[in-house]
């Protein structure tokens, strides 16, 4: 035991195959900063193309915080400074002459509570496409809205009342709503954030169900505190600890042979 | 063991103890609640009771009904109907005419006395009546006309008969005369066509809260004008695009201080500068409202921070999530959340600014204007310094006036409000 501890402490480097051969989005020694706290350290890791990868670790370990890096949801908080880069089809999102709009109608993101508009559920999903000018008129409008709420798994309980408020559903309905919004405006990649977390255990069957169906069109990246959920639903699976990420490799070989003692202890359930 | 660790059922004995000190204190508070609300409830009362019961005679005066001869050539020599040709007939005099055929006066004194029965705005009202239907002319018809202010106050019964001559304010002549009048049933009391009609006036019984009321309504129309969407830009400027630093707790210190600022200082800033410095007209609306506007600025940023700081950042984040601008997450989301409470805040800074007076001295919208404003540019006064300025005045009839301009002042703010929590409702049941 004592040997492994001095084992990780000279490691800096990531365990595990941090790279993809199909890689979307790139990511290269990102640090992030709250004010003088370091929150994310030194991480680097590919996403790859119609991937579910998940970002497993401990409360507080800043797996949060490094999704949000990739559609810049950072920028709206004063004190979070980020470096190092990170890439979109080899673009860097960074770049100053990068605009946050276009990005982030490629790179959309779920929520860890449900957060529909107080709108109705048409007006919720058939938000992003106008704001972003992608339908010409009221009919592609709407197929675009139907075709999102379908494939959100969410059109046969909704299709009767789509003018009533999206607010009015229950929790796993509305978190399923936020996802047809986020894929009304077809976007690459898909950010969740816990998305799970405030749902009951049905509502989270279908909510994973749909995210391994939605894995066939759109890269994934899901962050969870539940390691089944991760078991179940990615491929990948990356393990974060104190901002550092510790390792990364195939699902299946995480959770059965991990390499890193940190993140056996996480599995077996010895830390978090 | 250790001693301190207490025994359980000393324990329960212990909080049956304790239950009955906190029932009382429970009890003693909800007393006091009861007694605070009770005492509000008695000076609100008392407050209305007083305000409506003297109020509620301002509405009414007494009128004398004559007959009159509409003789053409005599009210409208000129037979143009024109200002000037019905300006130089000689109305009042046949109404005092039919009023002599009456109480038939004897003597110079006593012929005076009696020409002052009937109110000074009699040719007026002639005037009005011609004018509006000139097939009067060539008939006898029966006319009501306003009793002087002197007289109304006899009739009430402010002046009293018992009081000697010299005292009084009406001679023993007058009483004899309206005594004569009222034998006759010529005199009528009845709902006042001058309180909601006319405008301010020397004469009491003609004296009407228009001017005012319109005064009140394009001072406040500028000052919303000009105070929501300054107040609203503030407050989404504050909250949702400026960085948190020095400066802006600065000015959100000094927005706070503002609030605190006695009315009176925005009106002496209002005379410095907008008619010092920019030379603009005395007791014009538009002046009145802008310094109004300043007063009730820190009022509606203050309130609409606060609403603007309500919104769920949950919906902030959704928006910005699936990549909307800055500009439109304002306007699509955070905006139409707020907005109930940005009315609210609103509404009671416009609540305020309809009853202040102070600023509006300041700024010489105390004159005695007589002319109803047209425009933001005609000079004007507002109802709550027609208020004050009949307040002041000494005529027995004014006290009447005062109180029946502040039951509409009231009924305006009443209106005011409850036009606003049905805005607010609406805008919050949508959801």
């Amino acid at each position: 035991m004592s040997d492994k501890a001095n084992d990780f402490k000279s490691l800096d480097l990531t365990v595990g195959d941090v790279f993809s051969k199909e890689a979307r989005l790139k990511a290269r020694n990102v640090n992030v900063y709250y004010g003088d706290k370091k929150a994310i350290d030194n991480v680097t890791i590919d996403i790859g193309n119609k991937e579910v990868i998940s970002f497993i670790g401990p409360s507080g370990c800043g797996k949060s915080t490094f999704l949000r890096c990739f559609n810049r949801m950072n920028d709206t908080i004063d004190i979070c400074r980020i470096e190092g880069q990170i890439t979109l089809d080899n673009e860097n999102i960074y770049d100053s002459n990068i605009d946050v709009v276009p990005l982030r109608a490629r790179i959309g993101m779920v929520f860890q509570k449900p957060n529909p508009f107080p709108k109705s559920i048409y007006d919720n999903v058939a938000y992003g496409p106008r704001i972003h000018g992608l339908c010409e008129n009221k009919e592609h409008l709407d197929s675009v809205v139907e075709e999102s709420l379908k494939r959100a798994g969410l059109w046969d309980e909704v299709n009767d009342r789509l003018l009533s408020p999206g607010t009015g559903l229950s929790g796993g309905q509305q978190q399923r709503l936020c996802i047809a919004r986020a894929i009304a405006v077809s976007p690459e990649v898909i950010l969740m954030d816990e998305p799970c977390s405030a749902l009951d255990p049905i509502a989270t069957a279908k909510i994973e169900e749909l995210i391994h169906e939605l894995g066939n069109e759109y890269s994934i990246v899901i962050v969870t505190h539940s390691m089944q959920q991760a078991a179940r639903v990615s491929k990948r699976t990356a393990y974060f600890h104190l901002g550092k990420l510790i390792e990364v490799g195939k699902t299946k070989e995480i959770f059965t042979r991990p390499q890193h003692n940190q993140t056996e202890a996480y599995i077996s359930g010895k830390i978090g | 063991m250790s001693k301190k660790f207490i025994n359980p059922l000393e324990a329960t004995e212990l909080v049956k103890n304790s239950i009955k000190k906190r029932r009382a204190k429970d009890n003693r508070l909800r007393l006091y609640g009861r007694i605070a609300i009770g005492m509000a409830t008695c000076f609100l009362l008392f407050l209305f009771f007083s305000i409506f019961t003297k109020g509620y005679p301002g509405f009414f005066q007494y009128y004398v009904t004559l007959d009159i001869k509409f003789d053409r050539e005599r009210i409208d020599p000129k037979g143009d109907l024109s200002d000037t040709s019905l300006y130089e007939g000689e109305a009042s005099n046949i109404v005092n005419e039919s009023l002599f055929s009456i109480i038939n006066p004897q003597g110079r004194k006593a012929k005076k006395e009696a020409r002052k029965i009937v109110s000074s705005g009699k040719d007026l009202r002639i005037a009005k009546l011609v004018k509006n239907d000139p097939s009067l002319f060539g008939t006898v018809t029966k006319v009501k006309f306003a009793l002087d202010d002197d007289i109304d106050s006899f009739l009430r019964g402010y002046i009293n008969r018992d009081t000697p001559e010299s005292e009084r304010r009406i001679s023993d002549n007058v009483i004899a005369f309206v005594d004569k009048l009222s034998q006759e049933n010529r005199i009528s009391y009845e709902f006042s066509d001058y309180i909601l009609k006319g405008s301010a006036s020397g004469n009491p019984e003609m004296a009407g809260i228009k001017g005012a009321f319109f005064g009140s309504i394009l001072t406040l129309s500028v000052c919303l004008l000009i105070a929501f969407p300054l107040g609203v830009a503030t407050a989404v400027y504050l909250e949702e695009i400026a960085k948190k630093n020095k400066i802006t707790e600065i000015i959100e210190v000094n927005i706070n201080n503002l609030a605190a600022v006695p009315s009176v200082v925005f009106g002496i800033m209002g005379l410095a500068i907008f008619i010092s410095i920019f030379g603009m007209p005395r007791s014009i609306p538009l002046v009145g409202g802008m310094v109004l506007a300043l007063m009730t600025l820190p009022t509606i940023i203050i309130s609409s921070r606060a609403a603007i700081r309500a919104v769920p950042p949950s919906v902030r984040d959704a928006a910005y999530g699936i990549g909307a601008s800055k500009l439109q997450v304002i306007f699509h989301h955070v905006i139409p959340l707020a907005m109930p409470g940005m009315l609210t805040g609103t509404i009671i800074g416009m609540a305020q600014a309809l009853g202040e007076t102070a600023p509006l001295l300041m700024i010489g919208m105390v004159a005695f204007i007589v002319d109803v404003p047209n425009s933001v540019m005609d000079p004007g006064t507002v109802l709550p310094v027609q208020i004050f300025m009949w307040a002041d005045f000494a005529e027995r009839m004014f006290i009447q006036k005062t109180s029946a301009a502040i039951i509409i002042l009231l009924g305006f703010l009443i209106t005011m409000n409850a036009f606003a929590i049905y805005l607010r409702k609406k805008l919050e049941r949508r959801w």
